[in-house]
C-alpha cells in the first residue's frame, strides 16, 4: 500500500490555517481523489478541489493560483525537484 | 501566496529479494549491480542487505535533480544526469518501481555508450520481473539522429517553452535564439502550459522545433511528431551530439 499521509495531510492544513486546498495526483491516484477531498473536508474547515489536469513530477505545478484564492496546492507521488541550469 | 506541499507516497510493504529475481541475476552472472528506484520506493536498506548476502555489490548514486540516493526521475535520461556513472561500473541494472518511464530513462542515459546495459526491472507492487533493452529505443535513437542532422540544416526553428516552473527555460531560449542569430538562422519562441504537440502543425513555416521542456519530448514524443524536433540541451552544439551518437555504433 502507498502511503498518502493523510494524517500529516490534515495537520499541514491545520497549521497552515488554509482554507482553500488544491489536490494533485499522479493519473494512478486520481480515483481516490474523491476520498482525499471528502477526507479534508470532513477533518478540517478548508474546502478542497481536484487538480483535472497533468501530474508529471514536481516540475509540473499548477499555476495561477492566487487569482482563486488557493492557499495550499498538496501534490503526491513526487518530492523535491532540484532544477537543472543551462 | 500559494503555499506546496510534497507527499512522496512511500510504498509501505517490506520489499524482498525474492527468490525469481536471485535466480534472475545470478543466472546472468550479475555480481555488481547499479541500482535505482523511483521516490515510493527507496526505502531499500534491508532488499540492499539482502543483495549484498547474495555476494552482489550494490553501487548506489544520486539524480542531481532528485533529493534521495537512488531515486531516478523521468528526465534522469542523460548520462550526466547522475552524481556518479555507476551503470558504467557495474555488471547489471536494477530498477525498482512499476510502469516504464523512469526505467526508460536509464536506457536513454546510455544512449552514447560503447557498452549499453539492459535495464532489470523488479515491481515490488507484484513481485514481477521484466527486462527491458536497447530494442526498447532503437526507434528513437534512428529518429533524433534524423532530426539532428535536419536541425543542422533547417533555416526556420521554432522554441518551444513551458511555463511550467520546474521545466521553465525562457532565458535559455532567448540564448538559443541570439546563437541562431548568429548562424543566420531565424528562430521564434512559443510560449504554453502543456505543450501540446497536435499545435505544431499550425505553424507550417517552422522547419525544426526546439524543445526546452521536459526531455522526454525530445526522445518519446518526437515518434509521433512528423517534423524534426530536438532538445535543448543538444541544440546549441547539434554538431558535437550527432557525432557521439554517431560514434557509439
Amino acid at each position: 500500500m502507498y502511503n498518502l499521509e493523510l494524517d500529516r495531510l490534515i495537520q499541514e492544513i491545520k497549521k497552515r490555517n488554509s482554507k482553500q486546498v488544491l489536490i494533485q495526483l499522479p493519473d494512478g491516484l486520481k480515483k481516490n481523489s474523491n476520498e482525499i477531498v471528502d477526507f479534508i473536508e470532513t477533518k478540517t474547515n478548508a474546502k478542497a478541489f481536484i487538480w483535472f489536469g497533468s501530474c508529471f513530477g514536481a516540475c509540473d505545478l499548477p499555476l495561477g493560483l492566487d487569482i482563486l484564492k488557493i492557499d495550499l496546492i498538496v501534490q503526491w507521488g513526487h518530492n523535491k525537484f532540484n532544477k537543472e541550469g543551462w | 501566496m500559494t503555499e506546496l506541499l510534497l507527499i512522496d507516497a512511500k510504498w509501505e510493504d517490506e520489499i524482498k529479494l525474492t527468490k525469481e529475481l536471485r535466480e534472475h541475476l545470478r543466472k546472468n552472472k550479475i555480481k555488481s549491480v547499479a541500482l535505482f528506484a523511483s521516490v515510493q520506493f527507496t526505502n531499500l536498506d534491508n532488499f540492499i542487505k539482502e543483495l549484498e548476502k547474495n555476494k552482489i555489490k550494490v553501487n548506489i548514486t544520486k539524480a542531481k535533480r532528485t533529493n534521495e540516493n537512488m531515486q531516478v526521475l523521468g528526465c534522469d535520461c542523460y548520462e550526466d544526469s547522475f552524481e556518479e556513472n555507476i551503470i558504467k561500473n557495474s555488471e547489471g541494472v536494477l530498477y525498482i518501481g512499476d510502469g516504464l518511464f523512469h526505467p526508460k530513462a536509464l536506457l536513454l542515459s546510455q544512449i552514447k555508450s560503447k557498452n549499453f546495459k539492459p535495464i532489470i526491472i523488479f515491481d515490488p507492487v507484484v513481485n514481477q520481473i521484466k527486462e527491458i533493452n536497447k530494442k526498447e529505443i532503437e526507434k528513437q535513437i534512428q529518429k533524433y539522429k534524423r532530426n539532428l542532422k535536419l536541425f543542422i540544416n533547417s533555416k526556420t526553428i521554432g522554441i518551444l517553452v513551458t511555463i511550467k516552473p520546474g521545466q521553465q527555460y525562457f532565458n535559455s531560449a532567448k540564448n538559443l535564439k541570439e546563437k541562431l542569430k548568429k548562424q543566420g538562422k531565424k528562430s521564434y519562441i512559443f510560449i504554453d502550459n502543456n505543450l501540446d504537440i497536435n499545435q505544431l502543425e499550425n505553424y507550417p513555416f517552422i522547419q525544426c522545433w526546439v524543445n526546452t521542456a521536459c526531455p522526454r519530448i525530445g526522445t518519446d514524443d518526437i515518434l509521433n511528431i512528423e517534423k524534426p524536433l530536438i532538445n535543448i540541451k543538444e541544440a546549441f552544439e547539434p554538431i558535437k551530439a550527432l557525432e557521439k551518437l554517431e560514434n557509439e555504433k
